[in-house]
């Protein structure tokens, strides 16, 4: 079994040193209409750059363009979707970030490519594979606010349409892995059905690439039996929520790839080196598949100071390190 | 819980009046604020334009004719950050974003929480110094500063949260013991994960207010109270304060199912929106929560602090809150 170090999604685009706060200087004067939107995305685009060089020094093995050009995981998308308009500011989860909500207030669908060009872009700087990341079809519907007279079946469906194009086209683009955020399954268990359908349809679209299916902000012990069975290569869970889902894992084994979000993505302390590698010793026996990842429990854009990020990143590369060697 | 008020010397009117917390700070003060943080102004030439302000807020609640006053909080910056400063146990981080480009510092909990002496003491007496009606005291909660803060110490959120509730115990007695009869826990956090709320909120509660012969107020925002009603009733608070207008008042049809069972003080106006409701507006919400409430069981304020409006559109909101009640209080008694 190979354990890699993976980045799970945002990466702070700020941070205290004054070079690295370009972004936001650059961010109030495009507000305040001093500077194009072009001269914006120059600065967006240097920013991309320094965070993958910033994740492939802190030793990562797949990292992600960091996200720095979206407002958050819900409005990036459906901001470029027909059928949607972007509403005022709610909590994103139990966090302390917020997203636009969309309203859906006609048939979805994309006018254009949503996440191509900032991927290119970034494959184009990384010596490292880069991992496109992309809000889930039920996580998108289920933050929307619904004005359609349909249900949510049917908006699960048209963003699921939206999302099966934006995959195929990454795939083509030369991705290897392509992680979809189903966040907002865990608290609506339930709608579980909704899910496989929309995954369904967004697998068939993924050529030679392979899904990750990665979800957080909540336990994901009581659905881990299905979530194994989707149609996905790799499935990642937030072990911070789930203190039950090591044992889980040791007892029904694991077929897929796994994503260990063992790391905590939303606290400044560091992991102890035993604590992670006692896990990974329980579950590893029982894994079926070749390759593994070990990586924060979320994306930490909204959720850290850009230091402590770093630090983060390095420790686990440590641990990673450490149990290749002992597993 | 009227009885709870008139064994403390307390005699509000039906209705009582009264504010969340925060009010708007003036240019300069912000600008003084930021010259302080960079060293550029010493801490006694601000502390001096805290109390000019607090002064001038204090003369205003009082003309506008609230019946429960508040210090107006010239002197804090964000809720949590500014009570972290004043404990023991606790860093503050680098920057973290939020939305956009709204970026903020948050405390990280590094070691033992404790209580070095009194925060909000000093500032309660000078503010009730110049004032005749009473004036809360407000405290940020202790599931919120947990939930608000990285904690690197404590095993869990729960035994930080019971950490910081023993320091805070600390503080609410310092304010009973200077004299404060209301005292106000602010827990805008609180529904952020329900299934904590049973699990250890509560029992937090119960350590910061056990023994405390005041009447305690709760201040919850932004709330999913769906997740979290009627189970919050368990809190050891006489009052909870909570946003209505923003929430298009669909907590009125939850009381509705389950009866409301302490008092309430009843949001009535929009603090995000800079538009001022007219007191038709503000009368109708009211009359909306008289048709589940008692009257004894209502106070009125606006939904959260005030701090995001500016003077004027504080000033306007306050007016037309207090003329509402006043009509209301007049059909009340015929
Ligand atoms: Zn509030």
């Amino acid at each position: 079994m190979e354990l890699l170090a993976a980045s799970t999604g945002s990466y702070p685009r700020i941070g205290n040193r004054p070079e690295q706060q370009r972004h936001r200087q650059a961010y109030a004067q495009l507000e305040r209409g001093e500077i194009s939107n072009e001269e914006f995305e120059r600065v967006q685009n240097g920013v991309t750059r320094e965070v993958i060089e910033e994740q492939v020094r802190a030793g990562l093995d797949v990292v992600t363009d960091g996200q720095v050009g979206w407002y958050d995981p819900i409005s990036h998308f459906a901001r470029k979707l027909e059928g949607c308009e972007i509403d005022g500011l709610l909590r994103f989860f139990d966090t302390n970030s917020y997203f636009r909500q969309p309203i859906v207030t006609g048939e979805i669908r994309r006018r254009e490519p949503i996440l191509e060009g900032e991927f290119i872009f970034a494959k184009g700087v990384s010596p490292k594979p880069v991992k496109p990341v992309v809000t889930g079809p039920y996580t998108l519907a289920k933050l929307s606010i619904n004005r359609r007279g349909v249900g949510l079946a049917e908006l699960v469906h048209e963003f699921a349409r939206v999302i099966a194009q934006e995959v195929s086209e990454l795939a083509k683009a030369g991705a290897e892995l392509i992680q979809i955020d189903e966040p907002a399954i865990l608290k609506n268990r339930n709608e579980f059905g909704l899910l496989k359908n929309a995954l369904e349809e967004v697998a068939a679209g993924k050529g030679k690439a392979k899904l990750a299916l990665y979800t957080y902000f909540g336990d994901a012990t009581p659905l881990y039996d299905k979530l194994v069975k989707l149609p996905v290569d790799v499935v990642g869970f937030d072990f911070t929520y789930s203190p039950g889902l090591p044992k889980l894992i040791a007892r029904l084994g694991c077929e897929k790839g796994l994503g260990l979000g063992l790391i905590d993505g939303r606290n400044t302390k560091l992991e102890g080196e035993r604590e992670v590698i006692e896990v990974l010793k329980l579950i590893a026996p029982t894994i079926g598949s070749e390759r593994v990842y070990l990586n924060p429990s979320c994306g930490l854009g909204e959720y850290l100071p850009r230091e402590v990020a770093f630090k983060k990143l390095q420790n686990m590369v440590a641990i990673a390190k450490k149990a290749g060697e002992l597993i | 819980m009227r009885e709870k008020l008139k064994k403390l010397g307390l005699k509000l009117p039906l209705l009582p009046t009264t504010t969340v917390g925060s009010f708007p700070k003036p240019p300069h003060l912000l600008e003084a604020r930021r010259k302080s943080a960079a060293g550029q102004l010493d801490a006694g030439e601000l502390h001096r334009l805290e109390e000019q302000t607090t002064r001038e807020w204090v003369a205003l609640q009082e003309e506008v004719g609230l019946d429960v006053l508040v210090d107006g909080e010239m002197y804090r910056g964000d809720m949590a950050t500014y009570f972290a400063k004043n404990l023991e146990g606790f860093k503050i981080s680098g920057l973290v974003r939020s939305y956009g480009n709204r970026y903020y510092r948050k405390p990280i909990i590094v070691g033992e929480v404790r209580w070095r002496g009194p925060i909000t003491v000093e500032w309660w007496k000078f503010t009730q110094g110049l004032a005749k009606k009473p004036v809360k005291g407000v405290v940020t909660g202790p599931y919120t500063m947990m939930d608000w803060s990285f904690n690197e110490y404590y095993p869990s959120r729960r035994e930080a949260c019971l950490a910081l509730a023993k320091a805070l115990h600390e503080e609410v007695k310092a304010l009973a013991k200077a004299g404060v009869k209301i005292i106000q826990i602010d827990e805008p956090a609180i529904s952020a994960r329900p299934e904590e709320l049973p699990e250890f909120a509560i029992g937090a509660m119960r350590t910061v207010t056990r023994g405390v012969d005041a009447y305690f107020i709760s201040h919850i925002c932004y709330g999913a109270f769906e997740f979290i009603y009627p189970g919050m009733l368990e809190l050891p608070v006489e009052n909870f304060d909570l946003e209505m207008s923003n929430s298009e008042l669909d907590l009125i049809e939850l009381f509705r199912e389950h009866l409301f069972s302490k008092d309430l003080s009843f949001g009535v106006v929009d603090v995000h929106s800079h538009i001022v409701e007219d007191a038709a507006t503000v009368r109708q919400r009211i009359q909306r929560a008289l048709e589940v409430l008692k009257p004894e069981q209502l106070w009125i304020d606006p939904d959260c602090g005030l701090k995001t409006r500016t003077r004027e559109e504080t000033v306007n909101k306050l007016k037309a809150m207090v003329g509402a009640v006043r009509e209301v209080r007049g059909s009340l008694k015929s």
